[in-house]
């Protein structure tokens, strides 16, 4: 067995980082619990601040420190997310929030013995994890060990072990947790001014004094943590089972008052959709965003629901944040955001697409569909579109521009013998455009046109009330142009003036 | 050195055309002199009409550039210049298979007509048509002045791409030049043509893109092109080239006679249109 344990040591500060406006990137963090500080970052710290100091001491120290409340629930989903992202390399990942004192210290513990040969051994595997969990936001410590708990203890260790704190069989194991302190277990934690004061700093001296005597003064907590840690003991664990649907919140440290300040909060969101799309091992094809609104003089909260689809269904971070930015930057906001949350149960289990080195035919079309995506995404679904022929003698319904379908091929076209077909304009206008005569010629652009072929009748549609009765005309324009005029046998509109000449496309 | 001038003279009266230069003297062959057509080192597409071919770099419209068409009024025949180019991106109408690339149109001035293209033999299949967010526009003599950020954006992206086989965007007049620069920016991610159809009045304003050509009507079916601008020099006479006809040769003819003849009034032609 080998236990990858990953520990997070700023995840609450992280979790709540993700709430904030992207321009408040460079202050210093820190996070409240009951009227103290519980938790500062790097750059706070650099300035002076130190947990348990009060409110009013910190904003003197950092005057623009931004402050946040500690939410376990904020850290409780954060780490779930990691969870989700490690399932796909493991189905055994269980993780814990603490470390059995009521310390929050958050390690996500993966079991990859049967997956060294998968990902080709620790190494890749190691490397594979840190990328899976970079679009997270997460700061980790990785450890590997023999057992679960020695694992989680080398991670919580210090930073600099980091490079030395994998150990693959149990003695090398055994050796480094000898030089471990004594206030890495929980119990010793709780029990620490009493160890120390009888001088036991290291684990290595818990393990030379009798088992019995340790028993009745620290508890049997301290030596069963021992126990395990060491491998002389057996851990068994629960492995975390990803949720059926995604459905996750995230509550805006400011009103979002744009669509940048929103789409900043859903990356997070999106990040951790991906996350929990990979542990099941499929890809999304639509989710739901609800944006809860602040609450007016009057009104009541209310939410808006913006719903993606998804073409082909896709793992991507980079389109899916690309398609909801569009949606974003189009859909009007009725009232200011307070808090968003994604919605998904639309997963489709299938096998990705191969990545290739050279653009092939499948690749292209793949590529072709995201594009489309994209532009109906921003234009609207009507602004992409296709043709498809229909068969209509009347000109202007002969074939028809419809919205095209990303996903779908276009339909296959009836086949239409080109020996025996009538000569048709490139160009053709959707409505006629009636053309004043002159000298009994028609007359466009300030020159007379001059029939040169024709006429061919097309009387059709009296079915569906558009009847149609024209006589077609090929003419020449002054400069050499072809256009396709007709005269309507039938008047196009009672009131209609004068001649009953009309363009109705031009040879392109 | 009399000898040496004696040398060259042969080698100084070839013709301008792309090639190269001297099969006895290999070493000139890294030598760009200033009658020659620069060699493009990107794929292009054949255009289909031998006498283009021979003044465009490359031999044919080249691609991951920009090309622009200006013409006076949609409807000369620009578009069947394109039809033997678009045939080879698109594939043929009366294939079965779906081997084309598809080819992408931005913001055309009118619906194009679909049994038109079969005939001419496009496969119509792979054709996209993308309008902003304002619709198609209603008639044919409507123009807008400013081009949408939307249309641009969309270029861009089908540019950037690479997915897709050929670009066919109309612009308006107004154009910004720093806007026509993204553009060429952009189509180096293209493998295709890209072609910008604008309005005659922008030949007198500068443009980034490399090859320009100003088309005229010149007789019913036919085209007199004019090389504005390409990667070489600069081409004095405007070429008559042919195309796909519309019209069989015996209405080409009587239509000479009629123009000169005074109008009168249109006498209806009896008999159908031929081929």
């Amino acid at each position: 067995m080998l236990w990858i344990a990953v520990h997070l040591p700023q995840l609450s500060l992280e979790s709540f980082a993700a709430t904030l406006d992207p321009t408040w990137q460079g202050r210093p963090l820190a996070l409240i619990e009951a009227h103290r500080i519980a938790q500062v970052d790097a750059r706070a710290a650099a300035l002076g601040v130190q947990p348990g100091a009060k409110r009013a001491t910190a904003l003197a120290l950092a005057s623009d420190l931004v402050l946040g409340e500690a939410d376990a629930a904020r850290d409780a989903s954060a780490l779930q997310a990691v969870g989700h992202a490690a399932l796909a390399f493991t189905p055994m990942v269980c993780h814990e929030a603490t470390d059995g004192a009521g310390t929050p210290a958050p390690v996500v513990l993966l079991e990859v013995q049967a997956s060294l040969r998968c990902f080709g051994g620790l190494r890749p595997l190691l490397q594979q994890l840190g990328q899976a969990l970079r679009p997270l936001g997460h700061r980790c410590r990785v450890a590997s060990a023999p057992t679960a708990l020695g694992a989680a203890l080398l991670a919580r260790w210090r930073d600099d072990l980091a490079h030395g704190a994998h150990s693959t069989d149990l003695t090398a194991l055994r050796r480094l947790l000898d030089d471990a302190p004594v206030w890495l277990l929980g119990p010793g934690r709780e029990h620490w001014e009493a160890l120390q004061g009888m001088g036991l700093k290291q684990l290595s001296d818990l393990r030379h004094l009798p088992r019995a005597g340790l028993a009745r003064r620290f508890g049997v907590g301290l030596l069963a943590d021992l126990d395990r840690a060491r491998g002389d003991a057996p851990d068994p664990r629960e492995p975390i089972v990803p949720p059926p649907k995604f459905e996750q919140r995230i509550e805006l440290f400011s009103r979002a008052d744009n669509a940048e300040q929103l789409l900043a909060g859903a990356r997070v969101l999106i990040a951790r959709l991906l996350a929990w799309a990979r542990a099941r091992h499929a890809r999304v094809s639509a989710f739901t965003l609800r944006m809860h609104h602040e609450a007016r003089r009057g009104d009541a909260a209310g939410h808006s629901e913006l719903t993606i689809g998804l073409a082909e269904p896709s793992a991507d971070a980079v389109h899916l944040q690309s398609l909801l930015g569009e949606r974003l930057v189009r859909t009007p906001l009725v009232a200011p955001v307070l808090e968003l949350s994604l919605r998904c149960d639309a997963l489709v289990q299938s096998s990705p697409p191969s990545g290739e080195l050279f653009a092939t035919r499948s690749s292209e079309r793949e590529g072709l569909t995201r594009l489309i995506e994209r532009l109906q995404a921003r234009l609207g679904a009507d602004g992409v579109r296709r043709l498809v022929l229909l068969a209509d003698h009347r000109p202007e319904r002969a074939m028809a521009w419809r919205s095209a379908e990303a996903g779908l091929r276009a339909p296959i076209q009836p086949a239409t013998p080109a020996s025996i077909a009538p000569t048709r304009p490139l160009w053709l206008l959707p409505e006629p455009q009636p053309l004043h005569e002159q000298a009994a010629r028609p007359w466009l652009d300030g020159g007379p046109l001059q029939l040169l072929a024709g006429p061919e009748r097309i009387e059709s549609g009296w079915w569906d009330g558009a009847l149609t009765a024209r006589d077609y005309f090929i003419a020449r324009a002054n400069d050499g142009a072809l256009v396709w005029i007709f005269r309507a046998r039938l008047p196009l509109a009672p009131a209609s003036d004068g001649s009953g000449w009309f363009l109705q496309g031009r040879f392109a | 050195m009399y000898s040496i001038l004696v040398n060259l003279l042969p080698v100084l009266v070839e013709r301008s055309a792309a090639g190269p230069p001297h099969p006895a003297r290999p070493e000139l062959a890294v030598l760009w002199r200033a009658h020659q057509l620069s060699a493009t080192s990107n794929a292009v597409t054949a255009s289909g009409f031998a006498a283009l071919d021979v003044e465009l770099p490359g031999g044919g419209w080249p691609h991951r550039v920009l090309t622009e068409l200006l013409l006076p009024h949609p409807g000369l025949g620009e578009l069947r210049l394109l039809v033997p180019a678009l045939v080879r991106i698109a594939g043929a109408s009366s294939s079965r298979q779906d081997g084309g690339r598809s080819v992408m149109l931005f913001d055309p001035p009118a619906a194009l007509c679909g049994p038109a293209l079969v005939q001419l033999g496009v496969d119509a299949r792979q054709l996209l048509a993308v309008h902003g967010r304002e619709g198609v526009r209603a008639t044919a003599g409507l123009r807008r002045w400013l081009p949408s950020a939307d249309l641009l954006w969309a270029i861009e992206q089908a540019l950037k791409s690479g997915h897709v086989g050929a670009v066919l965007a109309w612009l308006p007049q107004r154009l910004r030049a720093d806007a026509l620069r993204r553009l060429q920016l952009a189509a180096q991610s293209h493998d295709g043509p890209a072609f910008l159809f604008r309005e005659v009045d922008a030949r007198l304003k500068p443009s980034a893109a490399p090859l320009r050509l100003l088309l005229q009507g010149a007789g019913i079916d036919r085209l007199s092109v004019r090389l504005l601008k390409r990667r070489g020099p600069p081409l004095a006479q405007p070429l008559l080239l042919a195309l796909p006809p519309i019209l069989s040769e015996r209405l080409r003819a009587r239509s000479r006679d009629e123009s000169v003849a005074a109008a009168v009034e249109p006498r209806l032609e009896t008999s159908a249109i031929d081929g």
